[in-house]
């Protein structure tokens, strides 16, 4: 057994490398469909735009870049369907300047093309990038003319109807930050704590843990914590909305609840991992072997 | 027409004054020193003034706090300027000097100068950076799908590779606390996803008892989320504001100067 277990932590990295590369690539090809269940904070996200009225307005910043679009890019998007679907207008912006504009583009193209019947300027609009994102979110507590001028495609705001009513971020109704980095912390510190605006936060899972701090504080309506957090969001989609079970079913491409297999499954194998070398660490310490180095 | 005091006062004070300055600091090296101090001063007061002083030329929609945070704006955009101009000088003395690595130095500059040149002939057209009417990308957003994204995803997705190679040979109960972190991290990690499921997969009679058992170690990793990394958090955030409130006190008292970054003797 110790001379297994000394074999193992003297194993080359490179086998742990192509083990995790088979542990996520085959649910990736082989779907598992795992069930999701659902977290209180995602569930008050999703309550509170359920309880939007149509016409109502929804400010939708994408504040990550492709790093962590695996997880925040499923939760924009359904986001974005739950607002089309209850007829509530949504203005996506970019803040995030490593490639948050590209994303928010084809988040944006994806989504809307699944709605033939909306109007851009009438349902939804994009603002597109804008540097300097706390004075950005300063500025939008003033007016949003003077941090965005015009849209994506460089139309005035003035001449975009679902403008008209909303002069500051006073007149959205929620803030949905999906980010990455400090930017989801500056909306809760700059908008909502200074503004007032209700904000909900889509970070990745490794920085969802320092928001717990602003959730317990009651300074964030909800949060959709990394991809389990999207994925929730999409359970609650799915069941609440027929159509929305159809497409999460038939559609090809990708979606947290897919994710959430990958995820799984790694989880099992860095857990396995831990133990693994836990025991051969404790094995081999009583022998006084040397152990590898890390 | 109307005298726009908050304009006024905001020019004068960061605009014309520092203009005389540098043009009096050219033979006064103190004086150079001690003018963008007074820039600090004044951007770091005015925004905090404007909070308790209710006054329009201070926090009105026009005001000099909300003219100031337009101009941070601006700034954020030359900062990102100064950012490019960095990358080019560092780069070309790099290929120049055929230093080690300066190949790579080389595709830098080139993805940099492509791409932006994408960039500017999509304001130029009129085309933007997204997609053509017809729908297809522009070439900025081809080169991004293309190159960007997935280079950002791939450096990104090592981690996964590096992080099971530490859960193996790095993460070890060698005192109390190392357990208990251990302990809890494997709890929260078996918590976020329905891993027993996965495991009862295959044992269908199992597959109750692990849907129960999956919530209850769901609730738990919540609930370690929720409080004991909750309370940390706040002590972390609390403490960094604090922090950061003093750090802004010295900069506007002027007894920072680290972030003027002058020479010896200055």
């Amino acid at each position: 057994m110790k001379r297994i277990f000394t074999w193992l932590l003297k194993l080359d990295r490179r086998w742990i490398f192509l083990f995790v590369l088979f542990s996520v690539a085959t649910p990736i090809v082989f779907p598992i469909g795992l069930p999701v269940t659902t977290t209180d904070s995602t569930r008050r996200a999703f309550e509170y735009l359920e309880s939007l009225k149509p016409g109502d307005t929804i400010w939708l910043s994408f504040d990550y870049g492709p790093s962590s679009a695996p997880e925040n890019d499923p939760m924009a998007e359904a986001v974005m369907r739950q607002c089309f679907l209850k007829h509530v207008k949504v203005v996506v912006l970019a803040l995030y300047p490593l490639g948050g504009l590209g994303l928010a583009n084809t988040a944006v193209a994806k989504v809307t093309a699944e709605f033939p019947g909306l109007r851009y300027g009438e349902d939804y609009v994009n603002l597109g990038y804008k540097d300097g994102a706390a004075a950005v979110m300063r500025r939008l507590g003033e007016d949003i003319a003077g941090a965005f001028p015009t849209d994506v495609n460089g139309t005035p705001l003035s001449r975009i109807p679902m403008m008209r009513g909303v002069h500051d971020i006073r007149n959205v109704k929620l803030v949905f930050t999906a980010a990455t980095g400090v930017i989801g912390e500056w909306w809760i510190t700059q908008v909502h704590s200074q503004i007032g605006t209700p904000v909900v936060i889509g970070p990745t899972a490794v920085s969802a843990p320092k928001y717990y701090a602003y959730l317990n504080a009651g300074q964030l309506v909800g949060m959709l914590s990394g991809m389990k957090g999207a994925a929730e969001y999409e359970r609650l989609l799915r069941d609440t909305y027929p159509q929305m079970a159809r497409f999460y079913k038939s559609t090809r491409t990708f979606t947290a609840t897919k994710g959430m297999d990958g995820q799984t499954v790694i989880h099992t194998v860095m857990i396995a991992f831990i133990i693994l070398g836990n025991l051969a660490f404790l094995v081999t310490r009583e022998t006084g072997r040397p152990e590898a180095a890390a | 027409m109307n005298f726009d005091f908050g304009r006024v006062a905001l020019v004068l004070v960061l605009a014309v004054v520092p203009i005389i300055g540098i043009a009096l600091g050219m033979r006064a090296p103190a004086l150079r020193s001690r003018i963008p101090i007074l820039i600090g001063i004044f951007a770091g007061l005015i925004p905090i003034f404007s909070l308790y002083i209710p006054k329009q030329f201070l926090s009105g929609p026009t005001g000099m706090s909300p003219r100031l945070d337009q101009w941070l704006i601006i700034l954020a955009g030359f900062a990102l300027l100064l950012g490019i101009v960095n990358v080019v000088q560092n780069n070309s003395r790099k290929i120049s000097r055929r230093e080690k690595g300066w190949f790579f130095a080389a595709v830098l500059l080139i993805g940099l100068l492509v791409t932006s040149a994408f960039g500017i002939w999509g304001w130029w057209t009129k085309m933007g950076i997204g997609f053509m009417p017809d729908g297809s990308p522009t070439p900025f957003k081809w080169v991004e799908d293309r190159f960007f994204q997935p280079l950002q995803s791939t450096i990104f997705s090592l981690l996964a590779f590096f992080m099971a190679s530490a859960a193996f040979r790095a993460f070890r109960a060698r005192n109390t606390e190392a357990t208990i972190l251990l302990i809890a991290a494997g709890l929260v990690m078996a918590g976020r996803v329905p891993l027993l499921e996965f495991l009862a997969a295959p044992f269908p009679p199992l597959h109750p008892s692990a849907s129960a058992a999956s919530q209850f170690l769901g609730g738990l990793a919540e609930r370690i989320m929720d409080i004991p990394n909750g309370a940390a958090q706040s002590g972390i955030i609390i403490g960094a504001a604090l922090g950061a409130a003093s750090m802004a006190i010295r900069v506007i008292l002027g007894i920072e100067r680290g972030y003027l970054g002058l020479g010896q003797g200055e």
